[in-house]
């Protein structure tokens, strides 16, 4: 397991405030080097194989809980308490499955920011739009956490 | 007198879309009659109209998460027959490329992550434990090579086309970025280890087969014709070729036909209770014209893989049974041969001394008003088929999908599985799930054959003549 990090955002951009965690993803590799960022529509089975390389791994994602805006940052851990999947992964099952096939626990977090609108559109609602910085300042202040961790 | 009955499963579980499966029982609870009932519908034909025929890969794309490149392949063929442009055969081959790694991680998937709980767990297992976390207990080497043998296709389809999902990669004339070296010499690098997980796969499969002989005898094992694309020599292919329909005697019912005269042979029947059209082959009518696509189909229809070790398994999978294979079942095990045969041909097509070459896309306008694209997809034949108007904008469109091609032949195995294993009105899991697991072998994809949004899920009903529900389950 190496000390990098990674970010996986998930989300549709398409549809409205679900492409956030895009946008955050994007503004972090604008904006730093210190992780290396993915963007996927969701989580997948083969996203095991990728987090069990680096020391931590920031998820992001948009939820339908909360105020439009709210911006929460959460540990989150290997979990397999709910087993059902069909074609997507939550956080804790993706870690789960990484833990049970390559023997690797990277350390994770969940920033989600709530949404509003997730109708067909690739404009984010005024709200979340606002919540931009918010958000990309939760993910940088887990990268300097973690580069103080190292330190 | 006992009543007549309905079962309904609502929805079925595993695979890609959302439909429902109607059982009918007679008084003496015994199944009469099935039906595969797909509940979406999405309509790409329809909004396509009046867009620039230059979009329509890209908007094709969009109709599949899992095989958009079949699609963005067989509309980029219909327009290349618009601009009525021979395409660079380094694009050709890069196409091929493509394709190829959609058809392995699209098998994958199926194979590993939606059909491997029932093959490992049993069909009986808990419902709780038949997904992917009960194999990833049960056998984490087999879930690590299902992950690995996926992230194997994506990989390369991430590498050609910019990203997994939706790529734009392939366009009218050819593609539009030509292969770097680096990026070939990186896939491969990743051959020799898809290929042990490809044979080692295999091995196993094979080895569980003793244990559903009884299912592989009621899975969808009647006759039936079978058509797949296949070389000039007879050999098996996705890209490029002439139709070939067999019958189930593994006698050629038709040879040579040109995808782009698919409407001579092919018809499509709309049913009252499904959204998903019913195809068959004209000269025989409708149902009797009844064929199936896909792995099993391209396997029986084909003389040869082309490959060494994939003509191997062909010819150990053509002695399966006398004549044609002829259960659905064992289109898991054609669906494995045939990534096998994808790993050793992308290793062929890698090394070809054209493959790095730059010219990789013809440019021209629009030369014809039709234009008709086709291509073995992962689940079988697919034709895209255009109209435009004389400024290349859309005017009719029609898709014709393998899972459309493949229904007549779905709802006669659900009815199949259905008599051999409902009986009276208590419905129970073993039941539930093998009727479900014949749907998942023919892996069908509703998004793509009804263009319809959403997930899939499995709904049984038991009426009574009246219509009346008497017990239901359903799933989300």
């Amino acid at each position: 397991m190496s000390d990098s990090v990674l970010i996986i955002a998930y989300g549709n951009p398409l549809r409205s405030d679900d492409g956030i965690a895009w946008r955050v993803a994007e503004e972090i590799s604008r904006t730093s080097s210190a992780a290396t960022t993915l963007c996927v529509h969701q989580l997948t089975p083969e996203l095991a194989k990728d987090i069990s390389r680096p020391s931590a791994v920031i998820f992001i994602d948009s939820s339908c809980d909360g105020a439009p805006g709210e911006v929460r940052c959460n540990a989150v851990y290997a979990d397999r308490s709910s087993e059902n999947f069909s074609h997507s992964l939550a956080p804790d099952q993706l870690l789960s499955i990484c833990k049970q096939l390559y023997e690797s626990e990277p350390c994770g977090f969940l920033v989600s920011i709530a949404g509003e609108c997730f109708d067909h559109g690739e404009i984010l609602s005024a709200s979340v739009m606002s919540a931009l910085p918010q958000a990309v300042a939760a993910v940088k202040k887990l990268l300097e956490r973690r580069s103080l961790l190292q330190a | 007198m006992a009543e007549r009955r309905t079962i309904v499963i609502d929805p079925v579980t595993r695979i890609e879309g959302h439909s429902k499966i109607t059982l009918h029982l007679d008084e003496q609870g015994q199944v009469e009659d099935a039906r595969f009932h797909v509940t979406q519908f999405r309509g790409f034909e329809k909004f396509c109209e009046g867009r620039p025929y230059s979009e329509m890969p890209s908007l094709m794309a969009r109709i599949c998460g899992i095989c958009p490149v079949s699609h963005l392949i067989a509309s980029a063929k219909a327009c290349d027959a618009l601009l009525a442009v021979k395409i660079p055969p380094t694009a050709e081959k890069l196409r091929r490329i493509f394709g190829l790694a959609q058809v392995a991680q699209s098998h994958a998937l199926s194979l590993f992550h939606l059909s491997s709980p029932d093959l490992l767990l049993g069909m009986d297992a808990d419902p709780a434990k038949s997904n992917l976390f009960g194999v990833l207990e049960k056998n984490p080497g087999l879930a690590r090579d299902g992950i690995a043998l996926r992230k194997f296709g994506q990989e390369i389809i991430e590498r050609l086309g910019g990203k997994r999902i939706h790529p734009a990669w392939v366009v009218p004339g050819g593609v539009s970025e030509p292969l770097s070296q680096e990026d070939r010499d990186e896939i491969l690098k990743t051959i020799p280890e898809a290929l042990a997980i490809a044979v080692r796969s295999l091995a196993w499969l094979k080895g569980t087969m003793e244990r559903f002989r009884d299912e592989i005898a009621s899975f969808g094992n009647f006759p039936s014709l079978f058509m797949g694309t296949v070389k000039d020599d007879g050999g098996l292919t996705f890209y490029d070729g002439k139709l070939r329909i067999t019958d189930s005697k593994g006698q050629v019912v038709a040879d040579g036909l040109d995808p782009k005269c698919y409407f001579d042979f092919l018809g499509e029947k709309v049913e009252p209770w499904s959204y998903l059209k019913s195809a068959y082959y004209k000269p025989k009518g409708f149902p009797d014209g009844i064929y199936r696509v896909g792995p099993l189909a391209r396997l029986n229809v084909s003389d040869r893989c082309g490959t060494p070790r994939a003509d191997q398994e062909l010819a150990e999978f053509h002695e399966l049974q006398r004549s044609a294979v002829l259960s659905s079942f064992h289109y898991h095990q054609a669906r494995l041969i045939e990534i096998l045969y994808c790993v050793e041909r992308l290793e062929q097509l890698l090394n070809d001394p054209e493959i790095l070459s730059t010219h990789v896309r013809a440019s021209a306008r629009p030369n014809e008003l039709e234009g008709i694209g086709a291509a073995e997809a992962p689940r079988g034949t697919l034709f895209h088929h255009y109209k435009i108007d004389e400024n290349g904008l859309i005017r009719w469109a029609n898709l014709i999908i393998a899972t459309g091609q493949n229904n007549l032949a779905m709802n006669r195995s659900v009815l199949q599985v259905a008599q051999r294993y409902v009986r009276g009105d208590k419905i129970t899991h073993g039941m539930l799930n093998r009727v479900e697991a014949v749907i998942r072998a023919y892996d069908p994809c509703l998004s793509c054959s009804t263009h319809a949004a959403g997930q899939m899920a499995l709904s049984v009903q038991l009426l009574n003549r009246e219509g009346n529900v008497l017990d239901e389950v359903k799933r989300s």
